[in-house]
């Protein structure tokens, strides 16, 4: 198939195309298990391959896209006459920054093989965990696991040939209880990525058996609580919400497509301009921002993008001054253009595809806030005069320049002369996006900082899911708006 | 093509027969094209051709699913999905319930929503189709965005119980076309939803889009104070509102979840504006409907609100199964929800804009981002984007920066409603994550409500 392909893309080359790109996947298969009160309802497998195809031609892309390998070429001409017709309406035309043609490979960090694990274990982890959860309080209780393992082999007209093995698990539980008020409420858990390795190995039965007893608890203090206050104060996210802070209000806000105006007609734009890079106040001194696709155990690391360009770890914010974005190749040579003079050194090697059928834009990799010099979640609590201690992402609503944004969370604990006090239910915030990190009073230290995961990100037309990380602290805003 | 697909499937019907499998297969094929426009240019242009089949194995009170994406002439790799299978079956835990297993009473071909037309559109003529409704109206500074997606879905079902089997087909298309100000950030859209080739209307699109370039070019910009508005919702906004409310508030599923506002004693309440009644409605082509669920249980009309009355939550096979209820027809990939009109005879934008009115009115198209913030109080957040005018007393027109809405679904369709269009509309609510889904709403094509609460407003575009 390799030949095949390689051939194909000669071929179009030698009819004109600028470069062609070829992402085949001999396999990608997943395990979904999802045990509810006690019943497995969902216990499913599946698998894909295919083969995806992006022509550049006269400055336009094509893509195409086929699960039927019989004929691959059909699929080569199809992108091409795709190119062909985009190339009518051409604005700016695509070009590409320069690259290292790269042979090479990529296996994510693994010990345990999780399809090498029966089903009869699986379904026992997640019995477990129900047998766990199911305490007084408890209403609804969730146990989910999900594996991947895919290969990816890309080959491009600059003479790339990369192949990624890649391993990935994502487990999480869930209780959900009825509060006082007739209100649901729920807490969950789901690991932090900050191990080496991200097998089957990385599923610590007594770590989740710890977390259960935690969440259960808590949901039952949520139950008996009367609800968060309203008005301005300090809030200090955890990371089970600090996680989705950052995503949506740092990683989506820097993700140069939709700075530059590519995502206009449906995931949005940005309030950042080309002309912000650094010089922007983004935050207060203690934000450092930064896109790492090089945390060992994340999903957002993964060896080379799409555009084939090796994993980096760029800055985004330093001390809060925005330097940095999320970038592919054909987007840092438009904004260099755009701004005339050089912005972006180069594709920061974020272009990703979700699966053979879709085509690569920028993704998010792990965006990580980095620890700062305030200690442990308890020493920030000590110095903070009143506010509310959050976590849990129970619903998140952001503007579409991600100028502004409205968060709800699971869990607050009021916090009153620096003492950690009863837990508050229905606890929301809102802010607009730059006042918020410029009131950013204190970042926990290495003590607080873990990476979460995500498998949902969602982007893209026609749409595409991702899965990132994100390594975040605790962190400490002043002078909120809660509970709206 | 129907013959092709369904031999297809009586062959794994023998295949799963012949391994002693009690199963449901089912399949799934797209044909998907999308050209998107950014920045004036063809940013993207695209097609997919994916088959999808999906094996679900039944033993008593145990369930297992294979799902796969595969090349439908690999027999030997499809049929190793039934393989493993037979091999995951003995390790399934029981159910505390016993799943129904589908067995089809008859053959069903429905391609009532298919159009050979639509199916049939070139890439010329998406072109055309978005040269037409930008004509005129780009500029340096004002540039295009948008999507034209469309394609042919084909859905098919057998099980092993007989040969009976199911087949679906239909054509869609979603257009959403998007012009911003690249140097202030304004940013207007029109957008449509497509059946047939004929209902395709660019004019239509260049019409909105022209009044709304004219109006963000001219009117003055303002930052609303936050307060109480009395608003008017155009179709988009009216139709994911009511798209999120049946989601998490009118099925069985969420109610024994525990997320829905709703409880089962509220049937026949009088909960919402008697201007409001909405129901599931499988008669309505254009909503991309289909005539029996994947159980093959036959869908029929299924009002959901009455003049204001909650009617019944819809239930799919499995919940039903759980709970001890009768299934609705409702094991569908999207209900096809309508929302009846009312007597304002108010069919156009520039009708709207136009309109007498004694009280200042903000017109908000669209809600981005929305999301549930209190499921059990049916409490949601989002903030208005693509064009929203405020409409002064005095007939005057002002731009208004956007605003956050954060409301329950009562404040929007209950007892402040004060009138909805005759004329309704189809709003394409199709999602392409994964799977082509073709799906649709017909909503008024306004819906006015009063005091409605802004909690924020921008300072700027």
């Amino acid at each position: 198939m390799k030949d095949s392909i390689r051939k194909l893309i000669d071929q179009l080359h030698a009819k004109g195309a600028h470069y062609v790109d070829a992402r085949w996947y001999p396999h990608e298969d997943s395990n979904f298990l999802f045990m509810w009160n006690g019943n497995l309802k969902e216990n499913n497998a599946s698998s894909q391959s295919g083969l995806g195809v992006r022509v550049l031609y006269n400055g336009a892309w094509g893509f195409s896209a086929s699960s039927d390998l019989s004929d691959p070429s059909a699929i080569f001409n199809k992108a091409f006459d795709n190119a062909r017709i985009a190339s009518e309406r051409v604005t700016f035309p695509v070009r590409l920054a320069e690259k290292d043609a790269i042979v090479g490979s990529f296996n994510s960090p693994n010990q345990i093989d999780p399809f090498t694990i029966g089903l009869d274990e699986k379904v026992a982890f997640l019995e477990k965990m129900d047998a766990a959860l199911n305490q007084t309080g408890v209403i609804q209780r969730f146990g989910m696991v999900e594996f991947v393992r895919k290969q990816i082999i890309f080959m491009d007209s600059e003479g790339s040939e990369i192949e990624k093995n890649i391993i990935e698990v994502f487990p999480a539980i869930q209780v959900v209880g009825v509060d006082k008020d007739g209100g649901m409420q729920r807490r969950k858990y789901q690991p932090s990525r900050t191990g080496p390795t991200r097998g089957w190995e990385s599923i610590d039965e007594a770590d989740f058996l710890q977390n259960a007893e935690r969440i259960v608890s808590e949901l039952n203090q949520i139950l008996v609580a009367d609800d968060a206050p309203n008005g301005k104060m300090s809030v200090i996210l955890l990371n089970g919400i600090m996680f989705l802070q950052t995503h949506e209000t740092i990683g989506h806000a820097l993700e140069l497509d939709r700075i530059l105006g590519y995502e206009l007609s449906f995931a949005g734009g940005s309030f950042v301009r080309l002309e912000d890079f650094g010089k922007l106040r983004y935050g207060s001194e203690k934000l450092t921002a930064r896109a790492n696709a090089l945390e060992p155990n994340s999903p957002g690391s993964f060896g080379f993008d799409d555009d084939g360009v090796p994993a980096q770890d760029n800055l985004l914010i330093d001390k809060g001054i925005l330097v940095g974005a999320i970038t592919g190749r054909q987007m840092v040579e438009e904004a260099n253009a755009k701004a005339k003079k050089q912005i972006f050194n180069g594709s920061s090697g974020a272009n990703r595809a979700t699966s053979f059928y879709r085509v690569p834009i920028e993704r998010m990799t792990n965006i990580n806030i980095d620890p700062g010099n305030d200690g442990s979640l308890e020493d920030i609590i000590a110095n903070t005069k009143y506010g509310l201690v959050l976590d849990g992402d129970k619903s998140w609503s952001i503007g579409s320049n991600r100028e502004q944004f409205h968060f709800a969370c699971d869990i607050g604990w009021l916090v009153e002369d620096g003492q950690k006090k009863q837990v508050v239910k229905n606890p929301t915030y809102r802010g607009e996006t730059l006042p918020f990190y410029n009131s950013l009073t204190a970042v926990g230290d290495e003590s607080t900082w873990n990476v979460h995961y995500v498998e949902n990100c969602g982007k893209g037309a026609p749409n595409q899911i991702m899965q990132l990380g994100h390594g975040v602290p605790v962190c400490r805003f002043d002078n909120v708006q809660v509970g709206e | 093509m129907s013959n092709q697909v369904i031999d297809l499937l009586k062959q794994l019907r023998q295949a799963a027969i012949k391994r002693d499998l009690k199963a449901l297969i089912t399949y799934h094929e797209e044909d998907s094209y999308l050209m998107r426009f950014a920045n004036s240019a063809i940013s993207l242009n695209t097609n997919e051709h994916l088959i999808s089949l999906d094996f679900f194995a039944y033993d008593g009170r145990k369930k297992v699913s294979y799902s796969m994406i595969v090349n439908p002439s690999d027999v030997g790799t499809i049929e190793k999905g039934l393989d493993t299978l037979v091999e995951m079956l003995p390790h399934a835990q029981a159910l505390n319930y016993e799943p129904t297993f589908p067995v089809y009473e008859k053959d069903v071909v429905d391609e009532r929503s298919y159009d050979p037309a639509l199916a049939a559109l070139t890439n010329e003529e998406r072109l055309a189709y978005f040269n037409t409704l930008a004509e005129g109206l780009e500029s340096d500074d004002v540039k295009l965005s948008g999507i034209f997606s469309n394609g042919t879905t084909t859905t098919a079902q057998i099980s092993t119980a007989n040969e009976h089997t199911q087949y679906f087909r239909s054509t869609d298309a979603q257009v959403t076309a998007v012009l911003s100000s690249e140097s202030l950030k304004w940013e207007v859209n029109a957008e449509q939803s497509a059946q047939k080739k004929s209902d395709l209307d660019a004019e239509g699109l260049h019409a909105d889009l022209a009044l709304l370039v004219r109006h963000y070019q001219q009117s003055e910009a303002v930052q609303l104070p936050v307060g109480k508005y009395t608003v008017v919702l155009g179709p988009a906004a009216t139709a994911e509102i009511t798209n999120i409310m049946a989601y998490y508030g009118m099925t069985g599923g969420a109610l024994m979840q525990g997320y829905s506002f709703l409880k089962e004693e509220d049937q026949n309440k009088l909960l919402f504006s008697e201007q409001v009644s909405l129901r599931d409605d499988p008669t309505e082509v254009e909503l991309y409907a289909q005539q029996a669920d994947r159980f093959g249980l036959e869908r029929k009309p299924f009002p959901l609100i009455s003049e204001g009355r909650f009617q019944a939550f819809m239930w799919d096979q499995d919940s039903a199964d759980e709970f001890g209820k009768t299934p609705t027809g409702h094991d569908v990939s999207h209900a096809s929800l309508v929302m009846d009109g009312g007597e304002r005879e108010i069919d156009s934008l520039q009708a709207l804009v136009g309109m007498e009115r004694d009280e200042d009115i903000l017109y908000i198209p669209y809600i981005h981002y929305m999301n549930v913030v209190n499921p059990t109080q049916g409490m949601i957040t989002g903030s208005s984007r693509f064009g929203a005018l405020f409409l002064k007393k005095d007939g005057s027109v002002q731009v208004p920066y956007n605003v956050r809405l954060t409301q329950k679904f009562s404040d929007f369709f209950g007892e402040r409603v004060q009138w909805l269009s005759e004329k309704q509309v189809a709003y394409n609510v199709s999602s392409s994550y994964g799977r082509r889904d073709p799906s649709a709403l017909k909503v008024p094509r306004f819906i006015c409500v009063k005091e409605i609460e802004i909690s924020h407003s921008n300072p700027s575009y």
